[in-house]
């Protein structure tokens, strides 16, 4: 999965000599927490986050006539002053598990998407992956989950997919687990089916065991000593 | 058990002829006409001061309850495979039968609903759409799983009607509350789409009936079929004179992975909502933990004129759709705690209708159950 069939294309961006005033108006108004920064041309040249903007605001704490009189000032300094130089940007054929590499190491809720030039395509968030995610899971469609454990050893999955396929039944995806017991992994598939007890039956027939999820989940959890 | 002398019947009939003309003439019954003299006994007896009842002496306190079915029923043929069979409704039927419940209850004959009511649900387009796949005589419709037959529109239709009836007959006063022995089911049922092998929806079209026609401001609607009713929380998600109760398996394991707990209704329906989500295994000990501390305070709150209830028996240990583990005690549980909330807030007026309930072999026994609950023949 590459990062141009999730980012974000709808794009607000700001020049640098944008005013703060007039950023953050922006970014309220628009409901967003990044915004990039590009030349004239539509190179990225940084990136804004509301952090950015916060920790540029003046402090509560000031009395309220030194407070609006900084507030005032700090409004009409530019972007250029408080923006990330050099921000952690993605290029276009990244894919999302590269994505969520980054994010995670640079703590980053959001990322700009650049091509080989350095012209801003897009804008990937937490958010995008997010929905990602839930299309991955195939979770946005009606289905049922099962829960599967099957022996560690060759063909035990094409053995689930035929009874799967068999029952005329579609997939909206399969996650694969290591399992407590050695030799074994647990297999879930989504089936996107309202009829699960003929496939459930068919499995069980052919050796494998389905597990009480519940079951599953206690046994993960740390045991006393 | 003494049969009833056709003379009695006879002259008992001349006295109160029209309401149970239907249930006398029922030519159309699969199980005859005996059943339906016995029920003209269990309503004369306290006037004749007779009791044709041997054996359990139940009758005395039992709440005069409505049985909705009909042949045309049997007549939406999903195909050989599928799990949402007419044999469901065989078994149950031989089941009340052979348990001597059906003799007891009301017979109640459906009648097609009236366009108009399925409309206050579903948007034209989709009737028009489901007639002319069935006219057609296509194999399925939206879904490959959603099997018809050219008999299921009229199948769903009388579904629908039977629905309308049941609500009908306890608001006249004929009945106090009533079971729906129909299919296809309709809680899965979308505005335009047909889903988990429902069409209408049924309980849906019972609410809109129940206040449009019969002036009941706020409906109550509870699901305790162990799939999330997806349609019907659709279909009234925005409204807050319908309040919509679920509880079901956890959506991230069951069919159709909808009705989490943080759903809770839609703008000015919020707080009309609400969904009790049972984890895998955990049957018994959380439906009565979530029944007693989700429904029980909303419902209270809510002061429901009128409670219908989705009636699916598929949550049960041994039906293989679902892995909550729900026993038969704990459906008798179910059972009994809406009994004592209609008891409460509605004068018992309640219409369960049937929807899911796979396992063949139990499937009579839990409807059995349920429908005593129902007649107040079981619990307190
Ligand atoms: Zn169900």
């Amino acid at each position: 999965m590459f990062v141009i069939e999730r980012m974000s294309t709808d794009l607000i961006t700001a020049l640098p000599d944008m005013k703060i005033g007039q950023a953050y108006d922006l970014m309220k108004e628009r409901r967003i927490r990044h915004l990039p920064v590009s030349d004239g041309e539509g190179k990225l040249v940084g990136m804004v986050s509301d952090r950015d903007m916060r920790s540029a605001m003046p402090s509560k704490l000031l009395d309220s006539d030194s407070y609006e009189a900084t507030l005032k000032k700090v409004m009409n300094f530019t972007l250029a002053e408080i923006m990330t130089r050099e921000p952690v940007k993605i290029f276009v054929y990244y894919t999302i598990q590269d994505v969520l590499l980054i994010m995670r190491k640079y703590k980053v809720g959001a990322v700009p998407v650049v091509d080989d030039d350095g012209y801003l395509k897009g804008i990937l968030s937490t958010r995008d992956l997010l929905s990602a995610f839930v299309d991955v899971m195939g979770i946005d469609e009606p289905g049922a989950l099962l829960c599967i454990l099957s022996d560690d050893r060759q063909g035990q999955m094409k053995k689930i997919v035929d009874i799967v396929t068999e029952e005329r039944i579609s997939l909206g995806s399969v996650l694969v687990s290591k399992s407590l017991e050695q030799d074994r992994k647990a297999v879930f598939p989504y089936l996107l089916t309202n009829n699960v007890a003929r496939v459930k039956t068919r499995l069980i027939e052919a050796g494998f065991e389905l597990t009480d999820p519940m079951q599953w989940y206690f046994d993960q959890l740390p045991k006393k000593q | 058990m003494a049969e009833l002398p056709a003379g009695v019947v006879q002259a008992f009939f001349a006295r109160t002829c029209c309401n149970y003309w239907n249930v006398l003439r029922s030519g159309r019954s699969s199980y005859g006409n005996l059943v339906s003299v016995r029920r003209v006994a269990l309503k004369s007896q306290e006037e004749m001061q007779l009791n044709y009842f041997t054996g359990e002496q139940e009758t005395e306190q039992m709440k005069k309850t409505g049985f909705i079915y009909d042949d045309t029923y049997l007549q939406h043929n999903t195909g050989d495979w599928h799990p949402e069979s007419s044999e469901r409704l065989r078994v149950i039927v031989n089941g009340l039968k052979e348990s001597g419940l059906l003799e007891k209850l009301v017979r109640i004959e459906a009648e097609p609903a009236n366009q108009r009511w399925v409309e206050a649900v579903h948007h034209v387009n989709y009737i028009m759409r489901f007639n002319d796949a069935c006219a057609m005589g296509l194999p399925d419709f939206d879904h490959q799983e959603n099997s018809i037959c050219r008999e299921s529109f009229k199948a769903a239709l009388l579904a629908a009607g039977g629905v309308i009836k049941a609500i009908d007959s306890i608001m006249v006063g004929d009945v106090e509350t009533a079971f729906c022995a129909v299919r296809p089911p309709g809680h899965h049922a979308e505005v335009d789409k047909a889903m988990g092998f429902c069409y209408f929806n049924n309980v849906a079209i019972g609410a809109r009936y129940a206040q449009r026609q019969w002036g009941m401001k706020r409906v109550g609607i509870i699901d305790f079929d162990v799939h999330h009713g997806n349609g019907t929380q659709h279909i009234f998600e925005t409204d807050p004179t319908v309040f919509y109760y679920s509880i079901h398996e956890h959506p991230s394991f069951a069919y159709p992975g909808t009705g989490r707990d943080f759903e809770c209704g839609v703008a000015a329906g919020e707080g009309t909502t609400k969904n009790s989500v049972i984890l895998p295994g955990r049957g018994d000990h959380d439906y009565r933990r979530k029944l007693t501390e989700d429904l029980i305070p909303a419902f209270k709150k809510f002061q429901p004129d009128m409670i219908l209830v989705s009636a699916g028996f598929d949550a049960h240990a041994a039906d293989m759709m679902s892995g909550v583990n729900l026993s038969t005690d704990g459906y008798d549980f179910v059972s009994e705690l809406i009994m004592n909330l209609a008891n409460a807030l509605t004068d018992g007026k309640v219409v369960s209708i049937l929807e899911g309930g796979y396992n063949l072999e139990l499937l009579p026994l839990l409807v059995e159950n349920h429908i005593k609950h129902l007649a107040g023949l079981r619990g307190v």
